[in-house]
């Protein structure tokens, strides 16, 4: 294996190559205009994606809805499960939510 | 996660995200730069979210945020109506990390001091990449230095892993240039494995190469006594962690990490031990035996069978009983035998490492109740047999005491034969055996 160099036995000094990569970040997107400052009857999403099983999130979102229930009882919550293990898209839901809801809650990713 | 929210938001949806603690910092930083782009309002929970109870669950949704103390459920219809902030409506991109080819002259001292606190390293001394050393290193390959080996999509970031970078790596986990096409072929599968649940993965190298760089397929060839299969593992997570910039706790969350990641318990197959009959694993995986062969496996359980056969138990038996503590995830299983465990297993009627697998396949029963048990399976799959998908929607209608064979692909049951014929020793492990990929082609 070469040594150090001459540099080294010079100043002391080494030059080496760097061992990370340059890296690039992705094109800023902002978040869409909030044109509602209640949720009083509007429909509101609780979409569980399936990290941790079927009753982990879930859950949490089933007291949620609990939660609407007594604290925004004119919300309409509708409770659902996304399709696929937790990392499968799911563009039926989506469209489902665009067409039907006004606002989404969704988790609960660890 | 980051992406449904975003989708959602772009088709003019609000939307709170919800996640745990463990992640908090990775979503609101590192995601938000190099995945979504997008300042998604999360709201965070504490842990545990899986396997605890409802009146856990039930506290966490009327307490507070762990990160900003406010009442989670304010926050989050706060996140759904709030107006956006100058910031929120930004689409002005943040510039990217460019990091210069060489490292400002300075000390060796220093240097070591600098890849440490880099976190470049795995705190044992590196051996420092002077240009004379990574250009020595390129000398083992005819691939040109910035040639592209892999844009590394995790964790994102766009990171272009050239052939001069996957050198350096090699020289600091102290590779000789003849390894080198072995390292190139092995890091179109880097990074490591990357989870919460502590995963590692597993190299193994077939074909001539082996012998030509004096790779260790006997006496300990999965221990700490051989140069290439020591630096060659090494380097795949000296790579992973430099180059893919993997940092505990900011881009990677194994809780308990896995002291596999070392050097990724990186040998060759004994090819010359195996019994007539039985393929290399690089035949199996489609090559000829004159090809050289690299192949990862990701996974997490590594059991020794400990002590020597008896003849009143055949291998095949013992190993079916250690079997029934894996998960069965993916019906993933990588027996790793003695020569001499090869050799019984022949003689006990198993002609080639397939019908091995097909015998293990039928006869690896394990309780419902316990294959249920596992959250990696019902992370994994429970929400398949939610929706019906066979054969996991059987499996979860049944009693706990039901037995199931939950490794019902034999093609995922895997055996490699490795070992100095010391002993009647096996490991069985979870590994799953990704594709093998060519090192010929990275000559």
């Amino acid at each position: 294996m070469p040594d150090l160099g001459a540099q080294s036995k010079t100043t002391g000094k080494v030059t080496v190559l760097n061992p990370a990569c340059s890296s690039s970040p992705v094109e800023r997107a902002p978040l869409t205009p909030r044109t509602f400052s209640s949720l009083d009857g509007k429909t509101v999403f609780l979409v569980d994606i399936g990290w941790g099983g079927p009753k982990a999130g879930y859950d949490v979102l089933d007291i949620m809805q609990g939660w609407f229930a007594r604290n925004i009882p004119s919300a309409k919550t509708v409770l659902v499960s996304k399709k696929g293990p937790f990392a499968q898209d799911d563009p039926d839901l989506w469209k489902r939510i665009k067409a039907e809801g006004d606002a989404c809650i969704i988790g609960i990713s660890c | 996660m980051s992406r449904y929210a975003k989708t959602l938001e772009q088709m003019g949806i609000p939307t709170a995200p919800c996640t745990a603690i463990n992640v908090s910092e990775y979503v609101r930083g590192w995601n938000m730069l190099y995945e979504s782009g997008m300042p998604l309002r999360y709201t965070t929970f504490p842990l545990p979210i899986a396997g605890t109870t409802r009146e856990v669950h039930e506290g966490y949704v009327n307490g507070n945020d762990p990160l900003t103390g406010r009442p989670i459920m304010h926050q989050i219809v706060d996140a759904l109506t709030r107006p956006l902030t100058r910031e929120e409506q930004s689409t002005e991109s943040a510039k990217g990390v460019l990091e210069p080819r060489l490292l400002p002259p300075a000390t060796e001292e220093d240097l070591q001091e600098l890849f440490r606190a880099k976190d470049w390293t795995d705190y044992l001394p590196v051996v420092l990449p002077t240009e004379e050393r990574v250009a020595a290193m390129l000398k083992g390959t005819s691939h040109k230095p910035f040639e592209v080996v892999k844009t590394l999509a995790w964790p994102g970031g766009g990171r272009r892993l050239t052939v001069e970078k996957v050198a350096v790596s090699a020289v600091m986990a102290g590779a000789k240039p003849e390894y080198f096409p072995t390292i190139l072929a092995m890091a179109t599968m880097a990074p490591f494995g990357n989870s919460t649940t502590s995963m590692a993965n597993m190299i193994i190298v077939n074909g001539p190469v082996r012998k030509e760089i004096g790779m260790n397929s006997g006496i300990g060839a999965m221990g700490p006594h051989n140069r290439a299969n020591a630096t060659i593992g090494r380097t795949f997570t000296l790579l992973s962690k430099s180059a893919g910039n993997l940092h505990a706790g900011v881009t990677t969350f194994g809780s308990l990490g896995s002291n596999l990641q070392y050097n990724n318990c990186c040998f060759a197959e004994n090819e010359e031990a195996l019994p007539a009959g039985w393929d290399p694993l690089s035949v199996q995986s489609g090559y000829k035996r004159e090809d050289s062969v690299v192949t990862v496996a990701t996974g997490w359980i590594y059991h020794s069978c400990v002590g020597e056969l008896v003849t009143t138990y055949p291998p095949q038996l013992l190993i079916r009983d250690y079997m029934r503590s894996l998960t069965g995830m993916g019906s993933a299983a990588l027996l790793c035998a003695d020569p001499l465990v090869a050799g019984i297993l022949c003689d006990q009627g198993f002609a080639s490492k397939g019908q091995l697998a097909e015998w293990l396949s039928r006869n690896v029963r394990v309780p419902a109740g316990q294959y249920w048990g596992n959250g990696i399976t019902i992370t994994g799959v429970a929400n398949l047999a939610a929706q019906g998908i066979e054969p996991f929607a059987t499996w979860q209608k049944m009693p706990p005491d039901a037995l199931i064979e939950p490794f019902n692909t034999p093609a995922n049951i895997n055996t490699v034969v490795v070992g100095g014929q010391t002993n009647t020793i096996w490991f069985i492990t979870d590994f799953m055996v990704r594709k093998g990929v060519s090192i010929d082609s990275w000559r």
